[in-house]
């Protein structure tokens, strides 16, 4: 329905075509007025997700905090890999929780076209509210994961500080982050279904290369290669979280990498999106 | 075996009422029907959309049996495929205030029309243009069958472009017009299929555009409910906007429509009143 008046406007009005593309504004301020579908829907959805479970709505709490546990017997009791991080257990929730948002971000927004075909192809809306609705949805779901990190940063003898108010920031730039990610996994995965298959192995990667479950301060002894560790965008919110929350040492690299990766990824992810669009539903 | 009249094209000539009676080879390539005369209804009124010489194409890709010997073998990563031409010139001229119902066999390019009536299908070659974009009756692919039949009211009206307050302000009228006030709170997998069809409606036509295309929509519920139906359908064409009814049911095809467009194999065959092109239509069918 998007631009039209409605059946009571009675003006004549001059034929237009109908495959038109909307400018980049106009695309924004539509997308804009449907702004309430990228929330709701992907709350329902998880609404509906643990519905049929004998624990319910509660496995959003559940399932971070076991994510949580079976790290910390993995890396806290059975291996020891603590060199050179005071609170290694909160050194590692803060990794994990955050990383597990981006990777469920992208492998959702890498189907968030092919598996709303559908939809696509039977009402005309700006195609951007998909993959921002993967990104609302998993950041929705991130809530509870946040709250059992702060908990769990609590009980191993963290003590907030003014400094975890910088986590606000932070989580915006993540957000940011994480939209532009989902625009371009969410193009590509649109036309490249292998994507679907090589996902799992570019985020293991990522994984390892973010430091989540190592100190990269502590292992890599160059300070050539800890820079390169700043052109890893995953590496560098984490990073900057673990600042915020555990005072753990930042670089002014990792900051300027962190700046430019949320500020230039959603703009990127924008226009790669917008060039192909037009093409999802054919 | 080809019908007798091929290709015959009449796209509403000016002046002449509801509808033009029998359809005639038109000399010219196409008649064009300019805004002129009296505004009436059907043909000589406005035009809300025109479809000008429009070929749709679709791609197809074959079932990719040897993949990756293909792959190695000829080092050619292009799948094999084949070009469906699902649309091959078709000109019509949709007026204000009037129903067209679209006929035709299975693989005409009725649907085809229709989705490259909304802007979804890129086109081959041709034009479309309207007052504004034209849309699909239909929500069922937004919905949760999981969910409630009111989270899914809500769910598939912003969907649908409407904000959560005009969601609310029309809720009711709703799940009056599904008749679904005892089952609303439940999951809609627990409704029975009539039950989930009138829901779909319901939430459809909670806003109705100015263009509305309606592919086999209107055949669900009980007889009364498509009574109902049509008189919601029929409130969009009062206030001046334009309805496409594809359909296989001829009664409906009769009842429903000012005029009647026959496709056949991608093209226009006949338009023109309703009952003369169905009767063509059936006549063609049982001779074969």
């Amino acid at each position: 329905m998007d631009e039209s008046t409605g059946a009571d406007s009675r003006a004549r009005r001059p034929l237009i075509d109908i495959n038109y593309r909307p400018t980049a504004a106009a695309y924004m301020r539509e997308a804009w007025r449907r702004r309430e579908f990228a929330v709701v829907v992907p709350a329902q959805d998880l609404r509906s997700q643990n519905m049929d479970t004998l624990l319910g709505q509660l496995w959003h709490l559940v399932n971070p905090a076991m994510l949580v546990g079976v790290y910390f017997l993995i890396f806290g009791v059975v291996l020891d890999t603590r060199r050179g991080v005071d609170n290694f257990l909160g050194f590692l929730v803060v990794g994990v929780v955050l990383f597990h948002l981006i990777q469920r971000v992208v492998q959702d927004a890498a189907v968030a076209i092919t598996r709303n075909m559908g939809l696509i192809q039977s009402i005309q809306f700006p195609r951007l509210l998909l993959p921002l609705a993967t990104v609302t949805g998993q950041t929705l779901a991130f809530l509870p994961a946040l709250a059992v990190t702060l908990v769990t940063l609590l009980l191993t003898g963290e003590r907030p500080t003014l400094r975890w108010l910088v986590l606000l920031p932070v989580l915006a730039a993540l957000f940011l982050f994480n939209v532009g990610a989902a625009l371009l996994a969410a193009r590509v995965g649109s036309s490249v279904r292998d994507l679907q298959q090589l996902l799992p192995h570019l985020l293991r990667l990522t994984f390892y290369a973010s430091g989540i479950i190592f100190s990269v301060d502590a292992f890599v002894q160059s300070e050539a290669w800890r820079r390169a560790f700043a052109l890893n965008p995953v590496y560098d919110l984490i990073t900057a979280a673990r600042w915020c929350l555990l005072g753990q040492p930042i670089e002014t690299w990792t900051l300027v990498g962190l700046i430019c990766w949320c500020a230039a990824l959603p703009a990127v992810g924008f226009v790669a999106f917008r060039r192909v669009e037009h093409r999802f539903g054919a | 075996m080809n019908p007798p009249e091929p290709d015959v094209r009449e796209s509403g000539l000016s002046g002449s009422g509801v509808t033009a009676g029998r359809a005639t080879r038109s000399t010219a390539s196409r008649v064009v029907s300019e805004p002129n005369g009296p505004a009436s209804v059907g043909p000589g009124s406005d035009v809300t959309v025109r479809i000008d010489e429009v070929h749709v194409h679709y791609r197809v890709y074959e079932d990719p049996v040897a993949g990756l010997k293909q792959l190695f073998s000829q080092g050619r990563v292009k799948r094999k495929h084949r070009i469906i031409e699902a649309v091959r010139g078709v000109s019509l001229d949709l007026y204000e205030a009037e129903t067209l119902g679209v006929i035709g066999a299975n693989g005409s390019g009725k649907s085809t029309l229709l989705a490259a009536m909304t802007g979804l299908l890129p086109l081959a070659s041709g034009t479309i243009r309207g007052r504004s974009r034209p849309s699909l009756l239909g929500v069922s692919a937004a919905l949760r069958s999981s969910l409630s039949g009111r989270r899914n009211i809500v769910i598939g009206g912003l969907a649908l472009g409407l904000t959560r307050a005009e969601i609310e302000d029309r809720i009711d009228d709703i799940i009056d017009f599904a008749g679904l006030r005892d089952s609303i709170d439940l999951p809609m997998r627990t409704y029975s299929s009539g039950m989930r069809a009138r829901l779909h409606f319901a939430i459809a036509t909670a806003r109705l555009p100015e263009i509305l295309l309606i592919d086999e929509a209107l055949s669900v519920g009980d007889e009364e409910f498509r009574a109902r139906s049509v008189e919601r359908i029929r409130e969009l064409t009062a206030a001046s906007g334009s309805v496409v009814l594809v359909t296989h049911n001829m009664g409906e095809a009769r009842r429903a429509s000012d005029r009647i467009a026959w496709l056949d194999a991608g093209r226009i065959r006949q338009v023109g009143d309703p009952d003369d092109i169905v009767d063509a239509y059936l006549a063609s069918r049982s001779t074969p």
